[in-house]
């Protein structure tokens, strides 16, 4: 542990500073182009080599940006005007001396597996593969990351993807580590203990550190400095924390940062006539708590199926249990939380109390308190209901709020369900404007919610799930990036719905919420639990069988990708020289005899060879029906010649891993290293991005938007997901792209974590694809 | 590691004339690909790649199958195809980005298993190089309606000349190949071309592709 403060060196010498670097900021101003106002304004600041240095402010302050500015990224993605100067030991920064985490650990992933992740670091910056993994196993060993460098990245959960990102920062031995809010997706047990990791490991290396942190009690005795951003960009307080916290903590609580030691904010009074549901069940005299009831999850199981992964397209994926055996109830004016650790089943819960997940066992159904929609079976599960009946009685905001998005303002977005449901107009919009000032989006209600940050468009989400007046609403996480004002707003209107007879249900990990809530459901991996029961670790098996065993995999199995791809494209050339039936069939039937010595002995996967085959037969049917002659043989021939090389190409293409094919293809034939590093760290997005699919999917169900029956309606609907998915992929792209220049994608001749071998094996493949490639030209000849 | 001085794409200056809007290039040497560059190229694929998935698995079985009596016109389809190559080229402005984004693309199909195999490399590339003559025939600087969609029918037309008329429907006569080539053209300038233009529009209009020149284009039209 060294927090050695190098005096400054005298002027023009050259800095001596053996652990962290120095930090000069020199009236930094950034104005982005399309902003009126510059975010950062007449920005200076000092920080010593090795202190640590708290960066706070209320959100829209700046402070990503600054550090990003510190990190020279600024521009990676953004274009502006820039002037005054940011130095890093007296240069711009660049290169490895400067670290930067970004707030979601997944924007920094790049590799499927834990090792050559944070290799990546190291990889760019030309380092051989012996220093490499030197370096790779000392970063792991430091943040604590309990599993070997082979750990599948898809298997971690947040805090481990969080010691992982840090890693991969660490790698590179920084001198300055910029830290955006590191634990800001974690659980409070979570952040705490990795927040214990990050702070020991950054100054076990002695670095500089400058942090961003949301919530200042955590982390304010492990800093020795704290500066403050205004909203209008520029530093307002800067000093050592204690005497910077007394002297500014009025200032700070004014503009909504969270402060230390300050009573927590209450719920903003709301008017109850803002969340009051549409409709009402007078239930008579009686007023037994079964009556009450809006909505019931009666012994519910959830497991899921991973789907089909391009990068684990062999490998069999086991199913995870996300929820078992739970049952739930929400009874009108109460507010029910849903608690517990990351990845407990908080939101496949809620999600299914909202009727936007369909349980694999048990029922979610309607109680008597809720009034059934027209043409709703009020017997029926709620997933089976419509959309519109489901938007009808239903409120539900994500955990990724920002995917909501329904119309071109947040005005018109905010209205959008209520006007499929054909409720009056002039009600709703007075019921939507009042929401929109008691939430502070007033002055947005023109914009294109697009537009918004993360803590409005959360807030925009809520507003659009409430204005409708449903029954239940539920709200995954509502409270995450919201300042101390935003806070009340959002509490408000909690309070308000209950109040007003909506059953709220709450999945959240803030405490200042739980404490709003009538009853608390705590789950443990994926079951309830009792109110402070021991915490398990997220359930669900992750490890993966390998491959099977001793058994003969075929050449292919023993080659590199690079031949087997090689080897299927050469068929292609070859199939165009296949002129008569009896060349087609000879060949053909070489093909099917020497399968098994290629692709190894067992049944072949008929599941991935259908849709060849349904190829290969409507080649054959077309071209009989096309042909001149309508002969059965034209038509067979067209089929056994399109067979040559998609049937051995649809088998082998499943034996090629993406990651590996990019090792080779950057080694053995020299292709540039970054498009083939940006193509395989896109690759490993499919997963993710295919959830984001079915995530949209949801919310357009509970908005009302679900797809009518007609064939134009479908086709909207699916143009409208499309164009969603493609805007959360661009935005995605942008922070990978920040994240991997920080790394240093761009900077230097790359090197390869692994080696590119070419075995024997891989000779033979290639020659035997030639080979038969070669039959129908041989065989035309004789 | 990016220079934080050398900021964006020139603004256009205050004296060109509102009517007309500016086409903006791409920032910097034309060949020297930025990192968000790459990156956001083969996100584009990999979520159109999602799509194709999705298509290839729930719709396009559906749609052959119901044009399985005349199949020129299930090639009123092969647009879909084209759309990365299309969308990547507008978006990020550079010689290779088509070429880039349609093979990116291809492999997701390939990995995930198609009815093709390892031929959907072979069309990526064929599909790729058609869009990218159409923007070296306007020398890299006209991005509109009318670039988009020759794109689209150059591409489609290598697809087919220089690949399907050799393998799929290699016994067809020559009007029907013809007509299947025609199919396919109409195809690529309906769905890739103008579909695929108007998309990068609708993208540039939310904000999402501010780090782009369509992007930027926009913000610069209405200044906020």
């Amino acid at each position: 542990m060294s927090l050695t403060r190098s005096e400054t060196p005298l002027a023009g010498a050259p800095i001596e500073v053996r652990d962290g670097a120095l930090v000069e900021v020199r009236d930094l101003t950034w104005r982005p182009f399309g902003r009126r106002e510059p975010v950062l304004s007449g920005v200076s600041l000092r920080i010593e080599p090795g202190s640590h240095v708290l960066l706070a402010g209320p959100s829209g302050a700046g402070k990503s940006t600054l550090l990003r500015a510190l990190a020279g990224v600024l521009t990676t993605t953004e274009s502006g005007d820039f002037s005054g100067s940011v130095l890093v030991d007296g240069a711009p920064p660049a290169g490895s001396s400067v670290g930067l985490m970004m707030q979601d650990p997944d924007d920094a992933l790049v590799a499927g597996r834990a090792g050559r992740d944070v290799a990546f670091g190291p990889e760019s910056f030309g380092m051989p593969p012996d220093e490499i993994w030197s370096r790779v196993r000392t970063a792991l060993a430091s943040v604590g990351f309990p599993y070997d460098e082979d750990r599948p990245t898809n298997a971690l959960s947040g805090g481990e993807t969080q010691r992982l990102a840090l890693a991969g920062v660490l790698a590179l031995t920084p001198r300055l580590v910029l830290l955006d809010e590191p634990t800001s997706m974690l659980d409070p047990s979570s952040a705490a203990i990795v927040r214990e990791a990050i702070t020991s490991a950054v100054r076990a290396s002695g670095a500089t550190l400058v942090m961003v942190e949301h919530e200042l009690s955590a982390v304010v005795h492990g800093v020795d400095r704290l500066v403050v951003l205004d909203p209008e960009g520029r530093v307002s307080a800067d000093g050592p924390v204690g005497a910077t916290l007394d002297t500014s903590s009025e200032l700070l609580v004014a503009q909504g940062v969270w402060v230390p030691g300050v009573p927590a904010p209450r719920p903003l009074a709301v008017d109850r006539a803002l969340c009051a549901p549409a409709v009402t069940r007078t239930s008579g005299a009686s007023v037994s708590s079964d009556d009450q009831v809006l909505v019931s999850a009666e012994s519910v199981s959830v497991t899921r199926q991973p789907r089909a992964s391009v990068m684990s397209a062999k490998r069999h994926l086991p199913a995870v249990q996300a929820l078992a055996d739970v049952c739930a109830t929400v009874r009108a004016g109460e507010c029910v939380a849903v608690v517990g650790p990351s990845g407990a089943g908080k939101s496949t819960l809620t999600a299914l109390l909202a009727g936007v997940d369909t349980p694999t066992l048990g029922q979610v159904r309607a109680g008597v308190a809720l009034p059934a929609g027209s043409g709703t079976d009020a017997a029926e599960a709620i997933h089976g209901w419509t959309s519109r009946a489901l938007a009808a009685r239903f409120g539900w905001v994500p955990q990724q709020a920002e995917h909501v998005v329904a119309a071109r303002t947040v005005r018109e977005d905010v209205l959008s369900t209520s006007r499929l449901l054909g409720l009056d107009d002039e009600a709703t919009q007075a019921r939507v404007d009042g929401l929109l000032e008691v939430l502070g989006l007033s002055a947005l209600s023109g914009a294109d919610p697009h537009h918004l940050s993360g803590g409005e468009m959360r807030r925009l989400a809520l507003a659009g799930a409430i204005a409708h007046g449903p029954s239940v609403l539920v709200l995954d996480e509502p409270s995450v990036g919201q300042d101390r004002l935003t806070w009340s707003a959002v509490a408000g209107v909690v309070v308000a719905a209950r109040d007003a007879g909506v059953g709220v249900v709450l999945a959240t990990h803030d405490p200042l919420l739980i404490a709003l809530a009538d009853r608390r459901i705590t789950l443990s991996a994926g079951r309830v639990v009792g109110p402070g029961a021991a915490t398990g670790q997220v359930g669900g098996p992750v490890d993966r069988p390998a491959g099977p065993v001793g058994r003969w995999a075929g050449l292919a199995g023993r080659s590199g990708p690079l031949s087997v791809l090689l080897a299927s494209v050469v068929l292609i050339f070859g199939a165009a020289f296949i002129s008569d039936l009896r060349t087609a069939l000879i060949a053909f039937g070489i093909q099917i005899a020497l399968a098994p010595v290629v692709l190894g002995i067992g049944r072949p996967p008929w599941f991935r060879l259908l849709p060849g085959l349904f190829a290969v037969l409507s080649v054959g049917f077309s071209n009989w029906l096309l042909s001149p002659g309508h002969e059965l043989s034209t038509g067979a021939l067209a089929g056994l010649r399109v067979a040559f090389f998609v049937l051995p190409g649809v088998l082998l293409a499943a034996r090629i891993d993406p990651s590996t094919l990019g090792d080779h293809l950057g080694q053995r034939l020299r292709l540039p290293a970054r498009p083939v590093v940006a193509a395989v760290a896109a690759l490993h997005r499919f997963e993710s991005l295919g959830e984001q699919w079915d995530q949209l999917v949801r919310i357009r169900r509970v908005r009302g938007l679900g797809p009518g029956r007609s064939p134009l309606a479908r086709g909207h609907h699916l143009a409208a997901l499309t164009f969603g998915l493609l805007i959360q992929t661009l935005r995605q792209a942008g922070r990978m792209a920040v994240a991997m220049e920080a790394r240093g994608f761009s900077a230097h001749r790359r090197t390869w974590a692994e080696p590119a071998p070419w075995f024997l094996a891989d000779s033979l493949m290639l020659a035997l694809g030639l080979a038969v490639a070669g039959i129908p030209l041989v065989l035309s000849r004789l | 590691m990016t220079d934080q001085r050398t900021t964006g794409s020139p603004a256009p200056s205050a004296q060109k004339p509102r009517t007309t809007r500016p086409t903006i290039l791409a920032t910097g040497p034309l060949m020297t690909w930025r990192g968000v560059d790459l990156i956001t190229a083969a996100m584009l694929a990999v979520a159109f790649g999602v799509m194709f998935w999705g298509f290839d698995t729930f719709i396009y079985p559906i749609l052959s199958t119901a044009t399985a009596g005349f199949p020129p016109a299930g090639e009123l389809m092969l647009g879909v195809w084209l759309i990365p190559a299309v969308v990547g080229a507008l978006v990020i402005r550079r010689p290779g980005a088509a070429l880039f984004t349609e093979l990116v693309a291809a492999n997701v199909e390939l990995f995930l298993g198609n009815k093709w195999g390892v031929a959907v490399l072979l069309s990526a590339v064929l599909q790729g190089l058609g869009v990218e003559l159409a923007l070296a025939l306007f020398r890299h600087r006209r991005f509109g309606v009318i670039v988009a969609v020759l794109g689209g029918v150059l591409a489609a037309t290598f697809e087919i000349v220089f690949y399907e008329w050799y393998s799929y429907v290699a016994d067809y006569s020559m009007a029907w190949k013809v007509i299947y080539l025609g199919a396919g053209m109409v195809s690529g300038a309906a769905v890739a071309g103008v579909g695929g233009w108007a998309l990068v529009r609708g993208l540039a209009g939310t904000g999402a592709l501010n780090a782009f020149p369509p992007g930027q284009e926009i913000r610069e039209s209405h200044p906020v």
